[in-house]
């Protein structure tokens, strides 16, 4: 995977990665060590943190935010900053494919809520590719709005699932691995191959990595930028859809918070803020990261508000970091 | 075009005069000395963190973290009221706005950060603080009769609040465009290298920018709490696009460079009016937030609009291309 994400960086003008390979390998293996050390530290704080059930949950909690994680990356490697209308892409699923259940059935629900949400992600993509509106002002209004209609069209309500099957199948297991998890690993493959296989993978690179120079060579490049924040939509539409359908009810801000879970794990894994750099896999592992480093909190009794304030730490101290490294990457 | 470029340029007038003929209509006796102190009273929250937020656009920056500072400041004052008396505890509390504010400043300044992204990070970091001290329960105050006291109509118009916001916004006009380091600001925001070529020290005018809108955002927060005798870590989540919005309806533009007081007083009323006329016909909270979401979106869309017109096709400044590093908003 690496080797791939270098070659493609390698067909980009990279500005940044020359001459940073070994950037590149420190912090990769600090990325590895650090998983190790939450896991070491996590299995001498608790004696419940190498238990199969816990090591499940977190496998579970991880795939609903990691799906996010995989749209977001894309928003990330073209330049777009972030996509901070994720909440209300997630309620945007959840609530819609719960509350369409009883008019058309729980398959169709769950179609039409990405759908919608993935509507969502093409005015954000239309502000931020087109018109050229700064990604994070566009997002947060878009996200407001939506917000704001999702829960007008249920009257600010909690909504509830009628439809016990579906239930059944988002909470099943197949093989012993959860379903969430096996539909999690599958869009990240997506993904992974879409971001680093692809000609809309390299075009998402070449964007981010100089956008004047990806226009110049016939990139569509307001139509790859766009197209990110539509993954997005799309990936957290699906997410919201399965968190509601396992928990069985969606209260209008079940996705708070995702936005910022979803960034931190990708700058965390080094995918570089300004764009131009990054892979899914990298995203993952430092989803994979932060992901520990909650449940070893939580394990160790450390109350939330805490893991909020580590989360918010951890951004600061990743996109200072890449803003560092990236600068010597020039030179 | 030439329409949407005088319809952008007159638009606080624009906006302001329709706002005020629909709440006239939907309001009855709406120009009542008593309906227009109350809707002044509202707007001061929002106006007193739009005064910093003006500042902050203009040196080409953006603070997010407006809404939590707001909530971490009252929190501050209302806790200390106990131990160390009502003033000092005010004072506490915007002093703490002031070193959340220089937090934000150093960390861009420092780390040469997209103050986008970092005040997110922040954002949360602050609100969790808030969440953390208080236990994520409201806090009550020490003396219930001061908030009486603050409540209280001067000429029929004023409270204390809303006379401080017009004196400041008054000084702010003033500073802006009658002294030097008012024009610096605006130096600085249309473009950075060139001030700095100058001799204008950019770097510590972006700083104390932050600091200026922390102190003001903590200067709100500290009102509220002391109005409402209470401190919540709940305050200020809605506020973060309300003051951007009404900032924008001000003409105050997110690529820095350019922007006005008496602008942001003709925006920051315009909000408050929609919010009194639409509270006064019992609208939800959130299609209020889908008004200030549209609201906002709009007029980032025209200024947009406006701007791009008249370059050649594909020289239009690249999003984030354009040095996104060391500059913070870009439109």
């Amino acid at each position: 995977m690496t080797d791939a994400a270098m070659e493609i960086s390698g067909v980009t003008p990279d500005r940044f990665t020359r001459g940073s390979r070994l950037v590149d390998a420190l912090s990769k293996a600090g990325l590895a060590f650090a998983i190790l050390a939450v896991m070491l530290y996590g299995s001498f704080v608790s004696p419940a943190f190498f238990t199969s059930g816990n090591l499940l949950n977190v496998l579970t909690s991880m795939s609903i935010v990691g799906i996010v994680v995989v749209g977001m990356t894309f928003v990330l490697v073209v330049g777009g900053l972030a996509d901070l209308s994720v909440p209300a892409t997630i309620a945007c699923g959840a609530i819609l494919s719960l509350g369409l259940q009883p008019m058309i059935g729980p398959l169709p629900a769950f179609v039409l809520a990405v759908g919608l949400a993935g509507l969502i992600g093409l005015l954000n993509g239309v502000l931020v590719g087109y018109v050229g509106i700064n990604p994070i002002i566009a997002t947060l209004g878009i996200g407001t709005i939506g917000l704001g209609i999702v829960q007008a069209a249920v009257g600010g309500v909690i909504v509830y699932g009628s439809n016990p099957a579906s239930a059944e199948f988002a909470k099943g297991r197949l093989f012993g691995i959860p379903v969430v998890v096996l539909i999690f690993l599958l869009i990240a493959l997506i993904g992974h191959f879409v971001l680093s296989r692809s000609f809309w993978g390299r075009w998402t690179l070449a964007t981010g990595g100089n956008y004047s120079a990806a226009e110049a060579s016939a990139v569509p490049v307001q139509a790859v930028k766009a197209g990110a924040f539509v993954i997005t939509a799309l990936a957290s539409g699906i997410s919201g859809g399965l968190l509601g359908l396992t928990l069985q009810s969606a209260r209008p801000l079940i996705g708070a918070g995702y936005e910022f879970s979803a960034i931190t794990a990708v700058v965390v894994g080094g995918v570089s803020i300004i764009g131009g750099f990054g892979s899914v896999p990298r995203a993952i592992a430092g989803l994979i990261f932060v992901q520990l480093l909650t449940n070893v909190m939580v394990l160790g009794g450390v109350r939330t508000p805490i893991q909020g304030f580590v989360l918010g730490i951890l951004i600061v101290g990743a996109v200072g970091m890449d803003a560092a490294l990236r600068k010597r990457g020039v030179a | 075009m030439r329409f949407l470029a005088l319809a952008s340029r007159h638009r606080v007038v624009i906006i302001l005069g329709l706002t005020l003929i629909i709440s006239a209509l939907v309001v009855p006796g709406y120009f009542s000395a008593s309906t227009l102190g109350l809707g002044l009273d509202r707007a001061a929250t929002i106006g007193l963190i739009a005064i910093g937020l003006t500042v902050l656009l203009i040196a080409g920056q953006i603070d997010l973290s407006g809404g939590a500072v707001f909530a971490l400041a009252g929190i501050v004052s209302v806790i200390l009221q106990r131990e160390i008396g009502i003033l000092p505890a005010a004072i506490v509390g915007i002093l703490a706005g002031m070193l959340a504010g220089a937090i934000n400043g150093a960390l861009v300044v420092g780390l040469k950060v997209n103050s986008l992204v970092l005040t997110l990070a922040t954002m949360l970091i602050f609100r969790s603080l808030a969440h953390w001290i208080t236990n994520s329960q409201p806090v009550s105050g020490a003396d219930i009769m001061l908030s009486l006291a603050l409540a209280k109509i001067y000429l029929d118009v004023f409270t204390i609040r809303s006379a401080l916001f017009i004196i400041l916004i008054v000084l702010l006009h003033v500073w802006l465009t009658r002294t030097i380091p008012g024009r610096n600001v605006f130096a600085v925001g249309s473009n950075p290298a060139a001030a700095k070529e100058s001799g204008i020290a950019s770097d510590r005018i972006v700083f104390l920018g932050f600091v200026f809108a922390g102190t003001l955002a903590g200067l709100a927060g500290v009102l509220q709490s002391l109005v409402t005798n209470t401190g919540s870590p709940v305050f200020g989540s809605e506020l973060t696009v309300a003051v951007i919005a009404a900032v924008v309806v001000g003409g105050t533009r997110l690529g820095g460079g350019r922007g006005s007081a008496l602008g942001t007083l003709g925006g920051v009323l315009t909000i408050g009016s929609l919010t009194i006329a639409m509270e006064f016909q019992s609208v939800p909270a959130y299609v209020q937030q889908v008004v200030s979401g549209l609201i906002l979106i709009l007029l980032v869309v025209l200024d947009r609009a406006v701007t791009t017109k008249g370059r050649a096709p594909g020289t239009r400044p690249a999003l984030v291309r354009d040095n996104p590093i060391t500059q913070g908003g870009n439109t």
